[in-house]
Formats: structure tokens, C-alpha cells, sequence
């Protein structure tokens, strides 16, 4: 067990450090001088030549990957060029919008997913079944940006039920949880639809199984079956897509924030790219990238507390 | 207790238990033999109330008075586990994997017998102890991979026993365990069963564990019960074609030395195979391997034919021959 979390650490620290070195080359390695960007067309060339040593841009390039990584560790990113403000402070900012969207995702996801997995399961070869694989199949089909602006026509242009976009934070808990239901389904929707495709057909792998019959043998309905003996079984297949999911929902913030207005990390990674703002973007990547390698890190720690066998092996 | 009056279960692809009777009384201790696919596994499953979904039942179950045929789920889950309960024959898969055994054997426990946490506790170790689980305190709070093959039959034993049930079905308990092993759950099947006075419907291929294990006999065939009796006669003077093929030679099985896999020989072959469901003749379900076939027989069912005060048969042959 223990050296099973010293490895599975080591990977993920490991993972981390290789996503930072390619992250930091190809935005180094990009065409374009961040001090003309800064400064425009018409500064003198001293100038420039001074920013440039002044944002180290002369250094080596082992040099500036070392003080970047190290001042990251810090919570120090540099500062932005088109914000002139600090990277960590524009993060900070707007971490709580992109987070409260993933995460909301994600419940709204795993739910009803499960809801609709399970219940598919129960109803084999039922009306209730051949309904879910349909309103599945739905929307796998039905894309994110297109369904984002059919959700606002409907429910906020027409019956006016909800805001159509914009985040005005936690502050009043109701108006943020309001402002966040259609973005919510916007972004999850497919991933719900395929995590219940997934969650369906593991419950039925699981339904097969001979300790199900030995529950039924020993009285137990089917209802209870399913909570108790097959949907912890199946889990192991759910938790491996939900962790793929997790990396889709974060990443899926950017265009579903952008439809949205919502001041979230998504769209000051639009802002920033469009602006060449290189320390921003750069930062921005790496975290999001971070989240995905965190998110399967996560993953394979839940395997172990899910199936005791796992840990025997571990 | 429990009776099967001329009770059938057939799919769209033909009749996999046809007409069956059969009495079943506290105490009893009764085997099943035949070859794969001659309806055991059937006639065991519609005990429970378990045959599959796309099975047609006809003919009558009555369990204590009542009959259960036309029954639901519902009424089902009330008496399984605390009437008749099942083990199977794969102890490595029967739990399951992510439960702690003790938690397992706890759960009917609760549910039907509304016993506390500790309470069930203590009933889980104690039925530990009667089934001969060595040092039950830790036992309980293991995994199944946790257990060898045989420890984790004694638990699914365990589990059965929870609720005290009238009736133990047990499918091929010990087809996947070793010989010595096997040895040792039959005979605690055996005790469980007299201590108890629970009556025990043992199913097995191997013809010695039968022996050992039951009283009485039913030999099945194709669907059909073909001849029953005490254990003892039938498997020393069988009288029944099919009997007597599936004993082939050996006047006394018990006395048949392990093969070198240290298991007993598994059924002796007759010519040809069990045709499938569809191919099943009408009548005599093994008219086409029987070595006496008469005419009669590929049509017509043979009724039952008493051959002793204790002894039945169906065969057109065997009629003859005791009605001369
Ligand atoms: N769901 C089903 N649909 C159709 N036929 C079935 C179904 N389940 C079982 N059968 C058939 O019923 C017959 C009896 O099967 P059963 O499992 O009772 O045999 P068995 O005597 O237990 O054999 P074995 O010794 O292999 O366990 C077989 O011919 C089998 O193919
Ligand atoms: S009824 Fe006929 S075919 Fe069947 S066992 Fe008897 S003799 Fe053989
Ligand atoms: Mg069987």
C-alpha cells in the first residue's frame, strides 16, 4: 500500500514536471517579441532592448524554465502584459466562477447519470431502458454551443425563467446558483449522456454475476440489489470515465464561459491569447493542465479505496 | 413442506422441466443427478422462485399450503432465505468481492430478521462457528479473496443457514472445490442438516458425494424425473436404462478408487449425447440412447411404474417387465 502511493505519487509528480517543461517550450518557442507586444510598433529599439532584459526574455532558456517553475512554486506567475497586474491575483479572481461551473458540472453529471445509468439497468429490455438509451443518444448528439444558445432562447429570452448569462459570485447564494443551472447543463450534458451509457452497461455486466443471484437467493428485491450490490461493483469503470470527464468539464468551461459571460478562467485565456499576453497564457495552460493530471491522480487513488482486491495488489 | 405436483417450465425453445413431481419433508435429504442440462439446475431455481424470466411455468409449487406458482417477486423475497435457501456451485464468484464476509452474512440477518448491528454480529459469529470457519473473529472482517475456495463455501453455507431455513438447495457445492475439501462440506452439509432437521436437496454429478450425502435419489433426464428411490438401491440396483447407463458398470460407486486428479470419475458416458431442447423426442425423452427402446416409446411418455414400496420408475420397458 505504501509503496503503491510512493509510485503513484512519484508518476504524478513526474507527470507534472514533463507537462510544465512542454508547456513552458512551445510558448517560448512561438513566434512574436512579448516587448513589441508590450511596448507596439512604434517604441525605439532601446527601449525594447531594455524590456527585454528587464523580463530576463535574454537569459538562457534553462535559466528562465528554472525561475518561471521556481516562482510558480511560489504563487508568483509574473506579471500580465495586457493587465500589467499579477497572473496569480487574475487567477485568483476568477478561479471561483471556472471551479463552482466544473464542479456544478460534475454533480450535475454524476447524478444524473447514475439515475439514468442505474435505472436503465433495472429496466433491461423495458420501455424505461430503450427511453434513456435514446435521451442518450440525444445528447451525445446534440453540440455543447448549440444547445447553450437553444437553452437561452428558451429559458431566459422567451419564458424568462433564468439569467441568460453572467456571474455576479457567491455572495447571494440563490442568484449564483440561478446563474449557473444553464451553463451547468450546457457543459454537462453530453458527458452525463455517456457517463449513463457507461454506468448502464457495467450494471448489466454486473447483473450477471453469481454473487446477484446468491443476494437473490437470499431475499433481497432487486431495488436493494442494485443500490448495495451492483452499483458498487460497477463503479470501477464509472470513477475511470469520470476522471477522463473531469478533464472534458474543465477544459469545456472555456467555450461554455465564453457563450455564457461568465468571468471565469475561460475567458481570460481568450483574452489573454488574443492579446499575446504570453505570461498569462502560459500560467493558465499549465494550470489546467495540472487539473487534468490532478483529476487522474485522484482516479487511481479511488480505485483502491473502491476495490479491496486492488489494495492486496497494491 | 415443499411439492412440485406435475410441474413444468418451458422456453420458446422447448420444455426444460416437464411434469415434475416431487415431495420434499422436513429432514429429508435428497440428490439430484443427471447429466448437464437434464433440468437439476431448473427444478433447484423454480424451488426458489427463480427460474428465469422468460420461462413458462405450468402445473403447481406449493410451499406450505400455498401455491406459489403464478407468485411474485415479492412473494418470493419473503421466503427465500428464511424457507428455503440456495448455495451454488461457485464459491470463488458467489460473494461479493467488495463486502466484507461478515457484513455479507449480516445483511439477511437485518433485513429479514430486524436484528441490530450487534446482535447480527453475534449471529454471524456463531453460524462462523457452527459451519467450522477457524478463528470467525477475524474471518468476518476479511474479503472473499481474502478466503481459500472452501472457506468461502462455509461462508455462503453460513449465509444460507442465516435465517434457518426448512429447505437447503445445494447445486453442485463441491464441483469446483478439491476432492479432500469437498469431502468435509458434504459431511457438513449432512450435519448441519440433521442438527437442524432442515432438509437438504443435494444436486451433483459426482455420484459418491450423492451417496454420502442424501437418502433418497432422482435421476433426471431431458426434463424429466426418471426414477427415484432410496439412495442406497437405486445406485446399487438402478433399474431405469438411463440409471443404468449413467452408473455404466460399477455395482457400487462409492467404492470407485479417485482418478489421479484425486477427484472421483465424473459420470460415465452413454452413446451419443443429450439432444437440446428443441430435438427432445416426445416421449420417452432417451428413446434414440436407449439400448431397450421398444416402439412405443419415441412417442409416447412412459408413466410411472412402481417397482418396489419404495421404488419408481418411468419406462415402457420396465412396465413390461414388472407387469409380467
Ligand atoms: N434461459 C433459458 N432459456 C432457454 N433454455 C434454457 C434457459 N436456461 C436453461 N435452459 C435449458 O434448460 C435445460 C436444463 O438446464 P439446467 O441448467 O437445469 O441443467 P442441469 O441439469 O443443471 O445441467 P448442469 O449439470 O450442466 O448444471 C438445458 O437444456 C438448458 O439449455
Ligand atoms: S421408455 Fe423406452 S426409450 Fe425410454 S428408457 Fe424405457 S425403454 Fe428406453
Ligand atoms: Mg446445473
Amino acid at each position: 500500500m505504501g509503496y503503491f502511493l510512493f509510485r503513484r505519487t512519484l508518476g504524478f509528480v513526474l507527470t507534472l514536471f514533463a507537462v510544465s517543461v512542454v508547456v513552458f517550450a512551445v510558448m517560448n518557442v512561438l513566434p512574436g517579441d512579448p516587448a513589441l507586444t508590450i511596448l507596439g510598433l512604434d517604441a525605439t529599439e532601446d527601449a525594447l532592448a531594455a524590456l527585454r532584459e528587464q523580463l530576463g526574455l535574454n537569459d538562457p532558456l534553462l535559466t528562465r524554465y528554472v525561475h518561471w517553475v521556481w516562482n510558480a512554486l511560489h504563487g508568483d506567475f509574473g506579471i500580465s502584459h495586457s493587465f500589467g497586474i499579477p497572473v496569480a491575483g487574475l487567477i485568483g479572481e476568477r478561479l471561483p466562477m471556472t471551479i463552482s461551473l466544473a464542479v456544478s458540472g460534475m454533480i450535475f453529471t454524476v447524478i444524473l447519470a447514475l439515475v439514468m445509468g442505474i435505472g436503465a439497468a433495472a429496466n433491461h429490455r423495458k420501455p424505461g431502458d430503450w427511453g434513456m438509451m435514446f435521451i442518450s443518444q440525444l445528447g451525445i448528439a446534440i453540440p455543447a454551443f448549440w444547445l447553450s444558445m437553444l437553452l437561452v432562447l428558451l429559458f431566459a429570452v422567451k419564458l424568462r425563467w433564468l439569467p441568460p448569462g453572467g456571474f455576479a459570485g457567491w455572495d447571494d447564494p440563490v442568484a449564483a446558483m440561478r446563474s449557473l443551472i444553464l451553463p451547468t447543463v450546457a457543459l454537462a450534458l453530453v458527458q452525463s449522456s455517456v457517463l449513463a451509457r457507461v454506468t448502464r452497461s457495467s450494471a448489466l455486466e454486473v447483473m450477471r454475476q453469481d454473487f446477484v443471484r446468491t443476494a437473490r437467493a437470499t431475499g433481497f428485491s432487486r431495488r436493494r440489489i442494485l443500490w448495495r450490490h451492483v452499483l458498487p461493483n460497477a463503479l470501477v469503470p464509472i470513477v475511470t470515465i469520470v476522471g477522463m470527464q473531469f478533464a472534458a468539464l474543465v477544459t469545456g468551461t472555456i467555450v461554455i464561459e465564453n457563450v455564457f459571460y461568465l468571468p471565469g478562467l475561460g475567458r481570460l485565456i481568450f483574452q489573454s491569447i488574443s492579446n499575446r499576453d504570453l505570461p498569462t497564457v502560459q500560467a493558465l495552460v499549465m494550470l489546467f493542465a495540472a487539473i487534468v493530471v490532478t483529476a487522474n491522480f485522484i482516479v487511481d487513488l479511488l480505485y483502491v479505496v473502491i476495490d479491496p482486491r486492488l489494495k492486496a495488489r497494491a | 413442506m415443499i411439492e412440485l405436483q406435475d410441474f413444468s417450465v418451458s422456453f420458446k425453445s422447448g420444455t426444460a422441466l416437464r411434469q415434475a413431481s416431487l415431495a420434499i419433508r422436513p429432514g429429508d435429504r435428497t440428490g439430484i443427478v443427471g447429466e448437464s442440462g437434464s433440468g437439476k439446475t431448473m427444478l433447484a431455481m423454480s424451488l426458489m422462485g427463480m427460474a428465469p424470466a422468460a420461462a413458462d411455468l405450468s402445473g403447481k409449487l406449493v410451499l406450505d399450503g400455498r401455491d406459489m406458482t403464478g407468485a411474485d417477486d415479492r412473494g418470493w423475497e419473503a421466503l427465500r432465505a428464511r424457507k428455503v435457501a440456495m448455495i451454488f456451485q461457485e464459491p470463488m464468484t458467489a460473494l461479493n468481492p467488495l463486502r466484507r464476509v461478515g457484513d455479507t452474512v449480516m445483511d439477511p440477518l437485518r433485513l429479514h430478521l430486524g436484528l441490530s448491528k450487534a446482535e447480527a454480529r453475534a449471529r454471524a459469529l456463531a453460524l462462523f462457528e457452527e459451519v467450522g470457519i477457524p478463528s470467525p473473529v477475524e474471518r468476518l472482517r476479511q474479503f472473499p479473496h481474502e478466503l481459500s475456495g472452501g472457506q468461502r463455501q462455509r461462508v455462503v453455507i453460513a449465509l444460507a443457514l442465516a435465517c434457518d431455513p426448512e429447505l437447503l438447495i445445494a447445486d453442485e457445492p463441491t464441483t469446483a472445490l478439491d476432492a479432500n475439501v469437498a469431502l468435509r462440506i458434504i459431511d457438513l452439509l449432512v450435519r448441519l442438516a440433521e442438527e437442524r432437521q432442515m432438509a437438504l436437496l443435494f444436486i451433483s454429478h459426482d455420484l459418491a458425494a450423492v451417496a454420502r450425502a442424501t437418502r433418497d435419489i432422482v435421476v433426471m433426464y431431458g426434463g424429466d424425473i426418471v426414477e427415484r428411490g432410496p439412495t442406497a438401491e437405486v445406485l446399487t440396483t438402478p433399474r431405469h436404462p438411463y440409471t443404468q447407463g449413467l452408473l455404466g458398470a460399477r455395482p457400487n460407486p462409492v467404492a470407485e478408487p479417485r482418478g489421479a486428479d484425486g477427484k472421483r470419475p465424473r459420470l460415465p458416458t452413454i452413446p451419443g449425447s443429450v439432444p437440446t431442447l428443441q430435438d427432445l423426442p416426445s416421449g420417452c425423452r432417451f428413446s434414440g440412447r436407449c439400448p431397450v427402446e421398444l416402439p412405443v416409446c419415441a412417442g409416447t411418455r412412459p408413466g410411472s411404474t412402481l417397482i418396489s414400496a419404495t421404488r419408481l420408475a418411468n419406462c415402457h420397458a420396465l412396465k413390461q417387465e414388472v407387469s409380467a
